[in-house]
């Protein structure tokens, strides 16, 4: 938990490239698309879905706001695509991370899971919990 | 909350050897002498209480540090070290260091630290805790985190055994502390998060040979219950529970991933050869993935220590919809129920009753709420034993992917493992309470073996319309259903309390104090500041004439994660931001263990 206070601290340093902004309240990047803060493409709902289901929160806290393990917030804001990856895939067991490449779901949605975690990260994906954008 | 996975292999020995006998005696009679802390309750009966009054209500204001000891070991620290004679012994958080030191010379004589894969670590769900050693017969019992079941030579610190007692990569890790009853050394498993489905174990304390294992769920056969010899309170009476009573209560095979784990603190009954015990939440916490009562998650256990058959059952929450683990220690006193002298169990449940049962039956006596604040069910019908469920707070009748809110207690339960304590002396109980309630979302989950398997996301506030804290220390009257008096704490009291003839009562805060209360009034004599959170409990022990207490302090477990969780809650400014925030103000991790005494002759 000291980490949060840590994690707070460090906040900002990089932000994805927002491609457009058209109308009001929709977000465009090459990783998502969300409109009015929670509704968000195909596969970013992927990303929250596996979010869930791998039950990260009980680790990051139900709004990535960090626990035992970092602010998933302020981490994003740092971390590359690939440390990311890595760090989800090989885990840091020493440190409590665990290693998810036995589970599938989480393997078949690396991206799909950055993406969602990103967009909370950046700010352009306001609530914990997303619905899918009805086209 | 947790629970684990095995392949059923169980034998059913009868072991009556006059062997058996000496065990049993060898703890019996180090526990009698108060000079010792020889079981983490400090008796069979799960009292912790001690008939040490050197250190009273008259001179407890004059109590300070002796000395100090660090386990080297960061994240939570549950339990409490025992003490046989001049020999204290310490345990740690994983990597489960042992530590034997001589009292005399505070010198540590031998130190045990396993190899374990440090894979287990994140398949914990609540930290890394571990509640504390066992000690028998010349033997020390580590149960470590990763399942293995240790017995140490007491002397040298040298293995004795070891068994494997789950597998870890399924989930089923050890956070309890053992048990030795009779001849036997009893453990659980942990991994009620990860689809474990939850058993107890004896070993023979001997040769670490399996003695029985019976599983919560499933079969009659491989829960040993006899259909027509077991019984239940149903209907106003004790009752056979009749053939296949778990099966009939789950859906399909979803009773193999069940859950109903064990990793709480177990009472034994020498007089009618039964130990205590509850287990805990049925797998997953979506309830719509098990329709049913889900026996028996949720219970009260009494077996035969020497053949472990099942003598009754009691299910405290059937159909979990909150994760209200059953598993909170089982309290033996012989005490007075609504006038008449009884052979009692006390029970302070997840769920937020307080139940007095006869112990030779399992009938229900008592079942009442011992934090007022307590709203998912209006009570308990005596006569069918079932909870009576309000509908708003049913996280099943609102379904899947619909927040419930405002569940009082939260998850973690108006108390957790954290045990309490009873008094002889006031034939009162002093229980450490959480006064937390929650939003609580289920979603459909799949399962995968070794994954974690939960399906509800939470979030947890200090009980609305309250005193603002998320804590109490109460005294309870287990005989009337009874708050006697009720002291707000700031943060849950995840401690375990000790009651003394000294008439005081000990026990820790989330901030670091331990604290000494009047045991008749509850008046606060004493405090100090240890260097982390507390969530280990109190113990005392006399040495070379003086008496000591002692306390592991050390942040973590759940109501640790619990507590961060409140860090940067955005979601309701209300009551919920002030409490959790503020652990932080005042400690960090760091596990050691500070003993006081009353400094100069007594
Ligand atoms: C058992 C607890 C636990 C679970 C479950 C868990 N994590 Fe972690 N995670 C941690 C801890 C602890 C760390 C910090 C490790 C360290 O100190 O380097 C961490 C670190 C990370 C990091 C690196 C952060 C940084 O700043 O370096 C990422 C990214 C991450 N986790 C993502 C995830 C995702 C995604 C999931 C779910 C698929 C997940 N974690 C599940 C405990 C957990």
């Amino acid at each position: 938990m000291h980490r949060v206070i840590l994690a707070a601290a460090l906040a900002c340093a990089s932000a994805a490239v927002v491609l457009a902004e058209d109308k009001a309240g929709t977000v465009k990047t090459e990783l998502y698309t969300v409109v009015d803060g929670y509704k968000v493409d195909g596969n970013t709902m992927k990303g929250f879905r596996t979010w869930r289901a791998a039950a990260c929160d009980r680790c990051h806290g139900a709004n990535q706001e960090g626990l035992v393990g970092p602010s998933l917030i302020a981490s994003l804001k740092v971390l590359t695509k690939d440390e990311f990856k890595t760090t989800v895939v090989e885990g840091r067991l020493e440190k409590g991370m665990v290693a998810f490449k036995t589970s599938q779901q989480v393997m078949d949605n690396l991206d799909n899971l950055y993406a969602y975690l990103k967009g909370r990260s950046d700010g352009a994906i306001t609530r914990t919990k997303v619905e899918e954008l009805k086209e | 909350m947790k629970c684990t996975y095995k392949q059923v292999v169980f034998s059913l020995a009868l072991a009556t050897t006059p062997l058996a006998a000496f065990a049993n005696a060898d703890v019996e009679k180090l526990t009698a002498d108060p000079k010792n802390w020889a079981m983490q309750a400090g008796d069979m009966y799960n009292q912790r209480y001690s008939k040490l009054k050197q250190v009273n209500d008259s001179n407890v204001n004059k109590l300070q540090v002796a000395w100090m000891f660090s386990t080297g070991v960061l994240r939570g620290h549950e339990g409490s070290p025992l003490v046989i004679g001049d020999m204290m012994y310490l345990h740690s958080p994983f990597p489960n260091k042992v530590f034997a030191m001589d009292l005399n010379t505070n010198k540590i004589v031998w130190k045990y630290e396993p190899k374990q894969d440090p894979a287990v670590i994140p398949q914990m769900c609540c930290d890394t805790v571990n509640r504390g050693l066992a000690y028998g017969e010349g033997k020390v019992i580590l149960q470590q985190a990763d399942s293995t079941l240790v017995a140490l030579d007491a002397k040298t610190g040298k293995v004795v055994w070891s068994v494997k007692n789950g597998d870890p990569k399924l989930g089923a890790v050890n956070t309890n502390a053992p048990h030795i009853f009779k001849d036997k050394v009893i453990t659980g498993i942990s991994g009620g998060e990860w689809g474990v489905r939850g058993f107890v174990a004896a070993y023979n304390l001997k040769d670490g040979k399996m003695a029985w294992k019976g599983y919560s769920v499933g079969p009659d056969e491989e829960m040993l219950i006899d259909p027509n010899t077991t019984t239940t309170w149903a209907d106003g009476k004790v009752t056979p529970v009749g053939a296949d009573s778990s099966l009939k209560t789950w859906k399909e095979d979803q009773w193999k991933i069940g859950g109903g784990t064990t990793w709480g603190w177990y009472s034994y009954d020498k007089a009618l050869n039964l130990m205590y015990y509850g287990t805990g939440n049925p797998s997953t916490w979506n309830p719509a993935q098990r329709p049913g009562d889900n026996k028996w998650s949720m219970t009260i256990f009494a077996r035969d220590v020497d053949t472990g058959k099942a003598k009754w059952v009691y299910q405290m929450t059937p159909y979990d919809e909150w994760d209200f683990d059953g598993i909170n220690e089982m309290i033996l006193a012989d005490i007075n129920v609504k006038g008449k002298a009884t052979k009692a169990l006390v029970h302070f449940d997840r769920n937020g009753f307080g139940y007095t049962l006869d112990r030779t039956n399992g009938a229900l006596l008592v079942a009442e709420k011992y934090d007022p604040k307590v709203n998912w069910a209006t009570h308990v019908d005596m006569k069918s034993g079932r909870p009576q469920v309000v509908a708003k707070y049913s996280t099943a009748q609102n379904g899947p992917d619909v927040n419930t809110k405002g569940v009082c207690p939260a998850a973690l339960g108006s108390k957790d493992q954290q045990p309490a304590a009873y008094s002889p002396d006031t034939k009162l109980f002093y229980v450490p309470t959480n006064h937390v309630c929650m939003d609580y979302e289920p979603f459909a989950v799949e399962y995968t073996a070794g994954q974690p398997y939960v399906g509800a996301t939470l979030s947890m506030y200090p009980a609305p319309g309250s005193h603002g804290g998320m804590g109490n220390f109460i005294a309870w009257d287990a005989g009337a259903g009874k708050i006697v008096y009720s002291i707000p704490e700031k943060f849950s009291v995840w401690s375990g309390a000790l009651a003394t003839a000294g008439n005081l009562v000990f026990y820790g805060t989330l901030e670091g104090y331990i604290k000494a209360i009047r045991k008749s009034d509850g008046k606060e004599l004493w405090k100090f500041k240890t260097p982390s959170g507390i969530i280990g409990n109190v113990f005392t022990y006399e040495h070379k004439g003086k008496q000591y207490v002692g306390v592991f302090s050390g942040i973590g477990g759940w109501a640790g994660i619990g507590m961060a969780a409140g860090l940067e809650k955005d979601t309701d400014g209300l009551g919920a931001v002030g409490g959790y925030r503020e652990l932080n103000q005042y400690t960090d991790l760091g596990g050691s263990l500070t003993v006081f005494a009353i400094p100069g002759g007594n």
